[in-house]
C-alpha cells in the first residue's frame, strides 16, 4: 500500500510566484488495484503523481511505500526505488528523438549495469508484446502516434515494475487509441500490476478498470480518498 | 565489477547514440579538434627532434670563435690577431677559418663555401654537399663551374659528394682548398673569416672571451655553449610563426568551450529531465556528459598524435614544407630521427583534453540536478 | 545486428592507444639505431668545424644563426621588416639577445 499523510507541495516558496499545489492531502493507494485521480487541470494530480512516484519530495508530510517511509531518503535510494518499483507513462510520451524505439525502451535500465544481452532480449520481447517487434530499430520520429504510445508503455515496463503511473495518458490520443490504451492497462491489471492514472478524460475515469476514483480539486481530495 | 563496467558501457552506448544524432556537427567538431591536435603535435615533434639533432651533432662545435666587427657588422679578421690571441693563458691553438657565401645567379641559390681544416681538396677540385649535387645533377668526377667575385667563372672537378645522410649539416657546402677559396672570393691574403680557438679548460671560456675583447675591443667571441643554445631558440615559442599557430589553436578551443559553456539548449535540458524521470541519477547524467566530452577529445587526441607522428617522421613534415622552404632554392629534406618525449605527449593530452571535457560537464551540472518531476509539467 | 556502439568505440580507442604505444616503441628503436649515424655526423661537424645546421639557405642569418650579428636581420635600417619567410621561424639566438653575462 502507498500512504500519503498530510502532504503539501509548495513551489517557489518565499518568492512572489509562490504556489501551493497540494494542501495537507492524505491518500491511500492499495496494491494490485487501479486508482484513478480525476479532476481538472490545476487540481494537483500531476504533482501528486510525482510525489508518489518518488520523483520529488513533499514540502511537508510523509509518504510510505509498503510501510517504508520514503520521504526522507537520500536521492540515490529514492532513484533506485523509483527505477525498480515504478514505471512512468507521460502525457507527452517523452521518448528521446533521433534514437531507436528499442534503445528508448532499454534506457531506464542502463544505470543498473544489467548485462546487455539480457536487457536487449527483454526489451525486444516487451516490444513484441505490443506488436512492435518489426519497428524496434525504427527511430521515434518515424513511428505513428499509436506506435509511440506503445513504445512509451513498453519503456515503463522494462524494469518489471510493481506500479505503473500514467499522467493524462489519453490526452493526445483519439478515441480508438484511448480504448486501445485502456485495453493494455487491463491486461497489466490482470497480471497484478498496481496502476495509478491521472486523467480528466471520461474514457479513463468512467471505465470499469477503476477500482477507485479519487476526485481532486485545488490541491485537495474532494471525494474518494480514504484516511488510515 | 562487471556491473560497474556494464553501467559505463551502457552510458557510453547512450552517449554515442546521442552524438550520432547530429552526425554533421559532431563529425565536424571531431575533425577540427583532430586537426588542431595534429598541427600542435606536429610542431612539437618537429621542433623537439630538430633541437635534439642540433644538440647531438654540434656537441663538439668549435670552443670559441672570434669574429671581427666593423660598423656593427661582422667583417674579415686579420690573421695576425691570432698570434696575440694565441698567447692568452689557456688557449692551446688558434686557427683561422675561411668560409663564406656564394649566390648562384643561375639557380638563385645560396651556397656556403668552406676551407676544411683536415683533408682539403686539391686546388682545382671540390667536395659538394648533396643538395648542390642534386640541383646541378652533378656527381663525383664531373666538372662544375662557379662565377667568382670578379665575375670570372672557375671550373672545378668534383672530388666527393658529401653523404646525404648528413644533409641537415652539409647540404649546401662546397669544400675547397685555401688557395682556390682566396682566389674565388677575393679575400685578402692576410685576412680570414674568423678564428677558432682550442682551449685547455672549458671553465675558462668566459675569462678568455673577456681577455680577447679587452685585447681587441671590436671582436666578438662566440662560445660553444652559445652555439648550442642557438638551436634551442630556433622555433622557440617567441618566433612569429609559433605564436600564430598557438594562438589559433587556443582560439579554436575557446570557441569550443564557448559553445558548451553557454549552457545547454532547451532540448538538451529536456532530455536530461526525461532521463532523470525514467530512473537515471545525477551521477549517471554527469557520467554521460563526461563520456560525451571524452569520446570526442580522446579520439581526436589519439588520431591527431598518430597522424602527427606519421607526418613528421614518415613524410618528413610534408605539410610544413612550403613554410620551411621559404624562399630558399636549396633545402634539405627534414628526415628527422623520432625523438619524442612522453612528457610532451602527456602535457598535450591534458592541455587539449581536460579543459574540453570540463566545459562539457560543468554547464550540465545544474541541469543534472533538477528534480525529475519537472518533466511531468 | 550491428555490434554495440560502445564495443566499437572502446575497441577502436584501444586500437588507437595501442598504436600510440607502438609509436613510442618505434621511436625508441629508431633513436637507438641512429646512434652511429649521429656519431658520424658529430665527427663530420667537428672535422669541418661547423657551427650550424643547414636548414634555411635563404639568408646568412637564417643559414648561420649562431654566427650572425645583430644588424644583419635588420638589413639597412633598424625598422626594416622581416622579409625572409624563415626569419619568422628562426628566433634570434639567446646570446644576441642577452649581454655577455654568465655563460655555461
Amino acid at each position: 500500500m502507498i500512504s500519503a499523510r498530510d502532504i503539501s507541495k509548495v513551489f517557489n516558496a518565499g518568492r512572489p510566484n509562490e504556489f501551493t499545489a497540494l494542501h495537507g492531502l492524505s491518500l491511500d493507494v492499495q496494491m494490485h488495484e487501479t486508482t484513478i485521480l480525476k479532476g481538472p487541470s490545476g487540481s494537483g494530480k500531476t504533482t501528486l503523481l510525482g510525489l508518489i512516484g518518488c520523483m520529488a519530495r513533499p514540502s511537508t508530510g510523509r509518504i510510505f511505500l509498503n510501510e517504508r517511509e520514503i520521504t526522507s531518503l537520500p536521492e540515490r535510494f529514492l532513484t533506485e526505488i523509483r527505477r525498480s518499483t515504478f514505471g512512468f507513462i507521460f502525457q507527452q510520451f517523452n521518448l528521446i528523438k533521433g534514437i531507436s524505439a528499442l534503445e528508448n525502451v532499454m534506457f531506464p535500465a542502463y544505470p543498473t549495469g544489467e548485462k546487455f544481452s539480457t536487457l536487449r532480449k527483454r526489451a525486444l520481447e516487451t516490444l513484441e508484446m505490443f506488436d512492435l517487434g518489426k519497428r524496434a530499430e525504427a527511430r521515434i520520429e518515424w513511428l505513428s502516434g499509436g506506435e509511440a504510445q506503445r513504445v512509451a508503455i513498453a519503456r515503463a515496463l522494462i524494469n518489471k515494475p510493481m506500479i505503473i503511473i500514467a499522467d493524462e495518458p489519453t490526452a493526445h490520443l483519439d478515441t480508438k487509441l484511448s480504448h486501445e490504451f485502456m485495453g493494455i492497462m487491463s491486461d497489466l491489471k490482470a497480471r497484478g500490476t498496481t496502476i495509478i492514472l491521472a486523467s480528466h478524460d471520461p474514457i479513463v475515469y468512467d471505465s470499469d478498470l477503476a477500482d477507485r476514483v479519487v476526485e481532486m480539486r485545488d490541491g485537495h481530495v474532494v471525494d474518494g480518498g480514504t484516511g488510515p | 565489477m562487471a556491473i560497474v563496467i556494464e553501467r559505463h558501457r551502457h552510458i557510453i552506448d547512450y552517449t554515442l547514440s546521442s552524438l550520432l544524432r547530429r552526425k554533421g556537427k559532431n563529425g565536424a567538431l571531431l575533425l577540427v579538434y583532430t586537426m588542431i591536435v595534429f598541427i600542435l603535435a606536429s610542431v612539437l615533434f618537429f621542433t623537439h627532434a630538430l633541437k635534439r639533432e642540433a644538440a647531438l651533432v654540434l656537441k663538439d662545435a668549435p670552443e670559441i670563435i672570434v669574429q671581427h666587427t666593423l660598423t656593427g657588422r661582422y667583417q674579415t679578421i686579420p690573421v695576425a690577431w691570432g698570434d696575440r690571441i694565441g698567447k692568452i693563458n689557456g688557449v692551446i691553438a688558434v686557427r683561422p677559418r675561411l668560409w663564406g657565401y656564394h649566390y648562384d645567379t643561375l639557380l638563385l641559390a645560396n651556397y656556403t663555401l668552406m676551407v676544411p681544416a683536415e683533408n682539403p681538396p686539391e686546388p682545382g677540385s671540390i667536395d659538394l654537399g648533396s643538395g648542390i649535387s642534386r640541383t646541378h645533377g652533378a656527381n663525383s668526377g664531373d666538372m662544375i663551374a662557379f662565377v667568382g667575385h670578379d665575375g670570372v667563372p672557375r671550373m672545378f672537378t668534383i672530388r666527393n659528394i658529401l653523404d646525404s645522410e648528413s644533409q641537415l649539416l652539409t647540404s649546401d657546402l662546397i669544400l675547397l682548398s685555401e688557395k682556390d677559396y682566396r682566389d674565388f672570393s677575393g679575400i685578402a691574403p692576410d685576412q680570414a673569416t674568423d678564428l677558432t680557438l682550442r682551449v685547455r679548460n672549458p671553465r675558462e671560456y668566459a675569462t678568455i672571451a673577456e681577455k680577447i675583447t679587452r685585447m681587441y675591443p671590436d671582436t666578438r667571441p662566440i662560445m660553444r655553449s652559445e652555439i648550442q643554445r642557438t638551436y634551442d631558440a630556433v622555433f622557440g615559442w617567441r618566433s612569429g610563426l609559433m605564436i600564430v599557430i598557438f594562438s589559433a589553436a587556443a582560439l579554436a578551443f575557446v570557441i569550443f568551450a564557448w559553445d558548451k559553456a553557454t549552457g545547454l539548449s532547451a532540448e538538451e535540458r529536456k532530455e536530461i529531465g526525461i532521463l532523470k524521470a525514467i530512473g537515471w541519477e545525477t551521477s549517471d547524467i554527469l557520467l554521460m556528459k563526461f563520456w560525451e566530452g571524452t569520446a570526442i577529445s580522446l579520439t581526436a587526441f589519439l588520431l591527431g598524435i598518430i597522424f602527427a607522428y606519421a607526418h613528421v617522421f614518415f613524410t618528413s613534415s610534408a605539410l610544413f614544407a612550403p613554410v620551411l622552404k621559404g624562399w630558399s632554392t636549396l633545402y634539405p629534406t627534414f628526415r628527422l630521427t623520432p625523438f619524442i618525449e612522453f612528457g610532451q605527449v602527456a602535457t598535450l593530452f591534458f592541455l587539449t583534453g581536460v579543459p574540453y571535457t570540463i566545459t562539457t560537464i560543468v554547464p550540465s551540472w545544474r541541469a543534472a540536478t533538477i528534480d525529475p518531476d519537472s518533466v511531468m509539467r | 545486428m550491428a555490434p554495440r556502439c560502445s564495443t566499437l568505440f572502446l575497441g577502436s580507442t584501444a586500437g588507437l592507444a595501442l598504436t600510440l604505444g607502438g609509436i613510442f616503441l618505434h621511436a625508441s628503436g629508431e633513436v637507438r639505431a641512429s646512434r652511429p649515424v649521429f656519431a658520424r655526423k658529430a665527427a663530420l661537424a667537428r672535422q669541418l668545424e661547423l657551427t650550424d645546421l643547414c636548414l634555411f639557405t635563404e639568408a646568412s642569418y637564417t643559414r648561420h644563426p649562431s654566427m650572425t650579428d645583430p644588424s644583419t636581420p635588420f638589413q639597412d635600417a633598424p625598422m626594416s621588416l622581416e622579409h625572409f619567410p624563415s626569419g619568422g621561424l628562426v628566433g634570434p639566438p639567446p646570446h644576441l639577445v642577452s649581454t655577455h653575462g654568465h655563460r655555461d
